[in-house]
């Protein structure tokens, strides 16, 4: 959780954490508790997109002035993260700058760590963390912006994947460090992003129906398993049975003078298919004579 | 009756073409009659008929393969699902579970299954059926072995 968190504040932060963190002023410390809780739970929903979303935010979030880092624990990095993304929404003007992410940075073990990396403007951002932003007022506001992030969040994902894959050497996805790097182009390339990815899953869509219909094709018997006759074109097209037995034209027939039962899966042939072939008058009745005649040459 | 005799000798040209493909099974055509074949099979490894030959009868209907051939054994052999006189055998595939789709070394593999694996509930042969079902598992094995090295063995053959 808190590496998690950590890392995408870190993310965002460090984007935001130039203008962001001289901003901020440290107050919050005492806020930074009850934010926390809301963190904790605007997190718990979000979790799972924040990462992604995280990101997204720094690109934004740079230009933004006052995102409000008021948290001074590293753990906290998940929700500055996000307050990070909207807070150049939310709180941006009228908030004073809260402290970079930076301190979070410190505080956090892991997450800290890669914040500082990732973003050139860490260094500075360490300082902010000492000062840990009071923006708590700003929090609340980020916390509702990010809420409203949330809603925008899902897209975001399948760009940030794409976006990380390239930007961050880091296979973990969770991270929006991907984004860091290139925060700005995020927004273009979550679309581009989308659509390079849906095509290619569609097209193994496609490939997938093909490889699927084409191996039953292929293992279709070049003769009928009943008589050994080859099939003949027609034969081969002829699908009497759900459970994909196939058989000629003529063996079928006989079966259906017979007990009608698939020799696949020996299950009765349906009806339809009777009918189908034009000897649905007769059928019912075979089956039924047959069946008892078959089995009382069975009990002989 | 064409049809079962077409495919007979279809098979019997697979027997001809794949004879080392199961060593286990050797199915043999009457010279005279393509609806009569004898089979030899080897009784399963770690069975009491291990070691053992066994002969099988086909008779195979003119309906064939709509209809199931009758096999029987030849060979005598002590199995809860085989009659010990005339050799019947009860097994589900040669009666209503028979598809067309099984072929006459099908049926040998599943007698050879159920030779390995007998169903003592449903038994021929109620002395090797209680045996098993009271649990007396070696007086079973006991048996079985005797009769094979009795009637099964290749030298007394």
């Amino acid at each position: 959780m808190h590496d998690a968190m950590a890392n995408d504040s870190s993310v965002s932060a460090s984007a935001r954490d130039f203008a962001k963190k001289r901003r901020v002023n440290r107050s919050a410390k005492l806020k930074q508790c009850k934010l926390d809780a809301r963190r904790e739970q605007w997190l718990s929903q979000v979790k799972g997109k924040s990462c992604k979303v995280t990101p997204m935010a720094s690109p934004p979030t740079s230009s933004s002035p006052p995102v409000p880092m008021p948290r001074p624990q590293s753990c906290l990095h998940d929700s500055d993260m996000v307050f990070a993304n909207h807070s150049p929404t939310s709180n941006s003007p009228g908030k004073p700058p809260k402290v970079g992410c930076c301190p979070n940075n410190s505080v956090s073990s892991g997450g800290s760590t890669r914040s500082c990396s990732l973003s050139a403007s860490d260094g500075e951002e360490e300082g902010a963390r000492g000062e840990e932003n009071s923006a708590i007022d700003d929090w609340e506001t980020i916390a509702d912006a990010l809420s409203a992030y949330k809603s925008r969040v899902p897209p975001a994902p399948v760009n940030d994947s794409g976006a990380q894959r390239t930007m961050n050497p880091e296979p973990t996805r969770t991270i929006p460090r991907a984004w860091r790097p290139d925060d700005e182009l995020r927004p273009q390339s979550l679309p581009n992003l989308y659509k390079q990815q849906s095509f290619p899953a569609n097209m193994e869509r496609h490939f997938g129906a093909k490889g699927w219909s084409h191996p039953v094709i292929l293992s279709a018997p070049s003769s009928c398993p009943i008589c050994y006759e080859d099939l003949d074109p027609t034969d081969s097209s002829f699908l009497p049975c759900s459970c994909g037995f196939r058989l000629c034209l003529f063996c079928h027939k006989r079966i259906l003078e017979a007990d009608g039962r698939c020799p696949g899966c020996r299950k009765q042939y349906s009806p339809v298919e009777g009918e189908m072939l034009g000897m649905s008058g007769v059928k019912p009745l075979l089956p039924f004579q047959l069946s008892r005649s078959y089995s009382m040459g069975s009990r002989s | 009756m064409q049809a079962s005799r077409a495919r007979l000798f279809k098979e019997y040209k697979e027997v001809q073409r794949e004879k080392s493909a199961d060593p286990d099974i050797q199915l043999v055509c009457d010279e005279s009659n393509i609806f009569k074949w004898t089979a030899l099979i080897k009784g399963p490894s770690e069975t009491p008929y291990e070691g053992g030959v066994f002969q099988l009868a086909f008779a195979i209907p003119e309906q064939y393969p709509l209809l199931p051939p009758q096999v029987r054994f030849l060979t005598k052999i002590f199995h809860p699902n085989v009659h010990f006189k005339t050799g019947e055998i009860c097994l589900d595939i040669l009666k209503n579970a028979w598809s067309p789709a099984w072929t006459l070394q099908s049926v040998c593999r599943a007698i050879i299954a159920l030779m390995a694996h007998p169903e003592p509930d449903s038994p021929l042969n109620c002395d090797s059926g209680n045996l098993l079902r009271s649990g007396d598992l070696r007086g079973y094995r006991s048996m079985a072995r005797m009769y094979t090295r009795l009637a099964a063995t290749p030298k007394k053959r």
